[in-house]
């Protein structure tokens, strides 16, 4: 039986605690580092759905739109042009006139949907207004503006949130750290007075804490995988319309977030730790 | 017997390089105080030659344990100068007073024993320092708390010792590392008298065999007359040499 001991005993009361506020500050950490990320990635889904993506309308008949549409076709840069036909708008109109049918004889904008690339709009309306065709053109911009800004303030939010609880879970580490420490004085001191070195005093407690921040962290870093999973969960299952999201799923990046969270804890701890153990050394002589 | 935990005769002056002519420990016209009005220590001169065993008496709050904690590299003075070793420790770095320390065995009056470890464990705690690996102190830790009446004790927690077992506890770890110099603030304050004997033949040994320097406060006048040893008395913060007559009938 090995008879070497920890030089510190095993956890008390005063480490659960710790551990608590480890754990739970690396899950609200973590969780908003991937709150942060998905509205990024949120952002992002949004507008490359929409860029390269133009809805024309043409003032004229139909075959005013089936000429557009050709024209549109020969345009450098256009990879496709298509006129929707009237099941496609009413389609596109259900969500505001309802799923009850529009009447034959109201007239409905005659759209054409052109995928190209995203500098091919004012070619297009050259081309258009050279055959004398009237049209509006609209590339989403402003639309996918204001959701890019949206998104951008949302996601800054949570990077805002991420930094903030990133640096109060450090300090709070390093101050629930200083408080356990305390309790063990009469450790530090002995083995101090029994010729250990500073160093080898500090690591004595580097390693209890860094096991503690480690392990506290991962186990938060943990619970928010299961929130940020159940969240998901949930949106899937509402197809991703209710919650007007694009389909999110976790990445490499919400891997690192998770990753770095216990990694974070462990060496506020272990800092925290030998903080207070060399500024206790230095009082004594 | 003591020469059953095995302390081998040896050359201290080659372990550590102490000149023959240089005390274990001085202190230079050493003071020590709290504040204006709380003065403990004020004008303290002494030298403790290598290899000499040494009582410090006095009445309770003489400063006592206040020199003892200036010995063992505990506290600096606020005047005069302490060497150990022939080292002025006020010139030392931090990990030069540690290896100092290395070398010096302490019996705390309190004991300070670490609750969570076990007996054997707090015993082998300087060894562990020192980085020796369990294997090399293993029979020779469980050899010494045999010898102070605890071989069966080896892994009791100080929690279910008595106060004499804490206590003999306290002076096996003091000596397991056979220090160059022993410093023990009343090491027989809570055992009776046969074990007192006992512990003193400790000191004795190492002392004679290892040439360990010893130093011990105590108010046990009995064991002060027993020992033939130098004895300092220490009143009104100053120290002075006592000549304690020739115990009748004693064969030491």
């Amino acid at each position: 039986m090995s008879r070497t001991a920890s030089l510190l005993p095993r956890e008390d009361a005063r480490e659960g605690a710790l551990f608590f506020v480890v754990c739970a500050l690396c899950f609200l950490a973590a969780f908003s580092g991937l709150v942060s990320r998905a509205a990024y990635a949120a952002a992002g889904a949004w507008t490359s759905e929409v860029s390269g993506e133009l809805t024309i309308r043409v003032r004229g008949s139909d075959a005013d739109a089936q000429r557009a549409a050709g024209i549109i076709g020969t345009v450098s840069g256009v990879a496709s042009a298509h006129v929707l036909t009237r099941a496609e708008s009413e389609e596109l109109l259900r969500p505001w006139l309802g799923a009850t049918g529009l009447p034959e004889s109201l007239q409905l904008p005659r759209l054409i949907a052109v995928n190209a690339t995203i500098d091919a709009g004012e070619a297009i309306a050259a081309s258009l207004k050279a055959s004398g065709i009237n049209v509006i053109i609209d590339d989403h911009a402003a639309w996918s503006s204001d959701a890019r800004r949206a998104t951008d303030t949302i996601g800054l939010i949570a990077l805002s949130a991420v930094l903030l609880l990133g640096a109060t879970g450090v300090a709070v580490i390093a101050f629930a750290t200083h408080a356990t420490l305390l309790a063990r004085r009469d450790i530090v001191e002995l083995l101090h007075l029994s010729g250990a070195k500073d160093d080898f005093i500090a690591g004595v407690f580097e390693r209890r804490f860094l096991m503690l921040g480690v392990q506290a962290g991962a186990l938060g870093a943990l619970l928010a995988f299961g929130a940020a999973a159940f969240i998901l969960f949930a949106i899937r299952q509402s197809d991703g319309q209710a919650w007007l999201l694009p389909q999110l799923s976790l990445s490499l990046a919400d891997g690192l977030i998770l990753g770095l969270a216990p990694l974070v804890a462990g060496a506020a701890a272990m800092l925290a730790a030998n903080v207070t153990v060399r500024r206790a050394l230095s009082g004594m002589v | 017997m003591a020469t059953a935990m095995g302390i081998p005769q040896r050359n201290l002056m080659a372990d550590h390089d102490i000149s023959t002519d240089e005390p274990v420990l001085r202190l230079d016209r050493v003071g020590l105080s709290y504040g204006p009005d709380s003065e403990v220590l004020a004008d303290v001169s002494l030298a403790l030659q290598p290899g000499s065993m040494t009582f410090l008496t006095g009445p309770s709050g003489a400063g006592k344990s206040t020199l003892l904690r200036l010995a063992y590299l505990s506290l600096r003075p606020t005047a005069g100068r302490v060497s150990v070793f022939g080292q002025d420790t006020s010139r030392l770095r931090r990990n030069d007073l540690a290896a100092l320390r290395r070398r010096i065995g302490v019996v705390f009056q309190e004991f300070r024993l670490l609750d969570h470890l076990s007996a054997y464990e707090n015993v082998a705690l300087p060894l562990r320092i020192m980085g020796r690996p369990e294997g090399s102190y293993r029979k020779d830790v469980a050899d010494l708390l045999d010898w102070v009446g605890l071989g069966d004790r080896l892994e009791a927690r100080p929690a279910t010792l008595s106060g004499g077992e804490k206590q003999r506890v306290a002076i096996a770890r003091a000596v397991v590392g056979k220090p160059d110099l022993l410093i023990a603030d009343e090491p027989t304050g809570n055992v009776d008298e046969d074990m007192a004997e006992r512990l003193f033949r400790l000191f004795r040994e190492l002392n004679r065999r290892v040439r360990t320097t010893v130093l011990i406060a105590t108010h046990d006048m009995a064991l002060v007359r027993r020992a033939r040893a130098d004895v300092l008395r220490l009143a009104q913060g100053m120290v002075v040499k006592v000549n304690l007559p020739e115990p009748r009938g004693e064969n030491t």
